[in-house]
């Protein structure tokens, strides 16, 4: 079950997973027991989905990095906010981010 | 733009799209860092090992500075995954900083070992910080036949126990054996015992090839422990999942004739497409197999980057105009079966072009194993 985020939520990227631009492909690889699965299991982004990643800092909420895509990409705000919810959640039950305390 | 419906993929390595168009493209996928040539066991048919205690051996080992300056320019060229072998790796008393550097890169990791060494802490590493797999070598599965290979007095116990500590905490390991003259006779309760612990896979490899370091007495230990032509076919066809690999894939491995029949270039394999190696002592390799000096670049002086996209073409690039390369090996239609290639010839007579029987013997015995299986074209 995916962990809860909300727009208001700030998050980090995990120190457990490293994320590589290889060869035209982003991929998150987990580095640690316990983060997908460490021995096979990659996690890849496309475009959209590595523009999210590389806005998440531990500074931005959820809401102010949807704004900021929404200058880039076409769609509702509305609408972006979710999609940027539904990954981070989803990245979030993966432990790939993490609440920043 | 509008914004996709997935933003994400979770997929297993071997379908990442990473594969998809790479299909004779050059780009660097992985390498194996050798960083060690000694060995606490002293095998008989062993292309590299050296004393355990061999003090000038040690000391031309890359440093712990230089391994970590290799894999960060690796990682910049696209590298995924590292190969960690030797000797046996874990005699460095640094493995363990080698081995999480790599992996706070994000590399993939897979260690060749003999698990003799095996501790406590290699257990709490790997767990914490999981290798892709560590693959282990089965000598024998008595002492007796495991020693007779080794030469190393305890190494059994040792070995046993470090699988033990391996496979009790569910470290992911794959077992492999070579197969001499031997431990031969043990072969079928080596391969029940790989294939009832392996993660995946099981395989034996009969083919011995020489010294990298061309030591002429130790050649001869290993062309003593060599198997027969008819002995390879014989294992061969005797054990059914490699009887059946070979016979599913025999339009693979026999052309009714060879393509670019015409062309002079020495290398048509896979060398320096996908994949290098870093020995022991700094040289950067095309395959672990090819230790021609003027096939090797002293990553002393140069950088990765420039080994990868400069030396490497350059290499590729040899030909070879003897007869005994363009009317034999280079037109042979059995060459897939074949242990020859240009590394392996230099390793055998000092040119990377020459003929070799017992290479030839052993391909053509497959051969005829196969050839009952081919079909009626």
């Amino acid at each position: 079950m995916a962990k809860k985020a909300a727009l208001t939520s700030v998050l980090k990227h995990s120190e457990d997973v490293v994320a590589r631009d290889i060869h035209g492909e982003f991929i998150i690889i987990p580095i640690t027991s316990g983060v997908g699965k460490a021995d096979e299991e990659i996690y890849s982004l496309n475009k959209f989905g590595k523009a999210i990643w590389n806005k998440i800092d531990g500074k931005k909420n959820l809401k102010a990095i949807a704004q900021e895509l929404a200058l880039k990409f076409e769609g509702k705000q509305t609408a972006i906010a979710q999609d940027v919810l539904g990954l981070a959640e989803e990245l979030l039950s993966r432990k790939m981010i993490i609440k920043d305390k | 733009m509008k914004m996709p419906d997935r933003f994400a993929d979770n997929v297993f390595l071997p379908e990442a799209h990473l594969w998809e168009g790479s299909q004779g493209k050059r780009f660097v996928l992985s390498f194996d860092l050798e960083i060690t040539a000694r060995c606490n066991n002293n095998c008989r048919h062993c292309y590299i090992n050296l004393p355990a205690a061999d003090k000038q051996a040690q000391k031309k080992e890359i440093s712990l500075s230089r391994i970590k300056k290799i894999i960060d320019q690796a990682v910049e060229l696209g590298a995924l995954w590292c190969l960690i072998t030797g000797g046996e790796p874990l005699l460095r008393k640094d493995f363990p900083d080698i081995y999480l550097y790599l992996k706070k890169k994000g590399l993939f990791v897979s260690v060749f070992t003999n698990a003799t060494l095996i501790s406590p802490k290699h257990i709490e590493l790997f767990k914490k910080y999981p290798p892709r797999d560590v693959e282990v070598t089965v000598y024998g599965v008595t002492k007796e036949t495991y020693q007779a290979v080794t030469r190393a007095p305890g190494s059994f116990k040792a070995f046993s126990r470090g699988v033990e500590l391996l496979l009790k905490n569910n470290i992911p390991v794959r077992f492999k054996t070579t197969v001499m003259r031997e431990n031969l006779k043990e072969l079928d309760k080596i391969s029940e015992f790989c294939r009832a612990r392996t993660k995946d896979y099981f395989r034996f490899d009969p083919l011995l090839h020489l010294r990298f370091d061309q030591n002429q007495r130790k050649n001869k230990e290993i062309i003593a422990q060599r198997l027969s032509a008819d002995q390879i076919a014989f294992i061969e066809r005797s054990d059914t999942q490699r009887r059946k690999t070979l016979e599913d894939n025999c339009h693979l491995f026999m052309h009714p004739e060879f393509e670019h029949i015409k062309c002079n270039h020495l290398f048509h394999c896979g060398t320096g497409m996908l994949n290098f190696v870093v020995s022991f002592d700094g040289f950067f390799r095309l395959c672990s197999s090819l230790c021609h000096p003027e096939c090797i670049y002293d990553l002393k002086k140069g950088q990765l980057a420039q080994a990868w996209q400069e030396f490497v073409l350059k290499v590729r690039d040899r030909r070879s105009d003897r007869d005994d390369f363009l009317k034999k090996c280079r037109v042979c239609t059995i060459r897939d079966l074949c242990i020859w290639c240009p590394a392996h010839a230099y390793l055998e007579t000092g040119r990377l072009d020459s003929f070799v029987d017992y290479f030839c013997e052993v391909a053509h015995a497959r051969a005829e194993n196969l050839k009952k299986h081919m079909p009626v074209s």
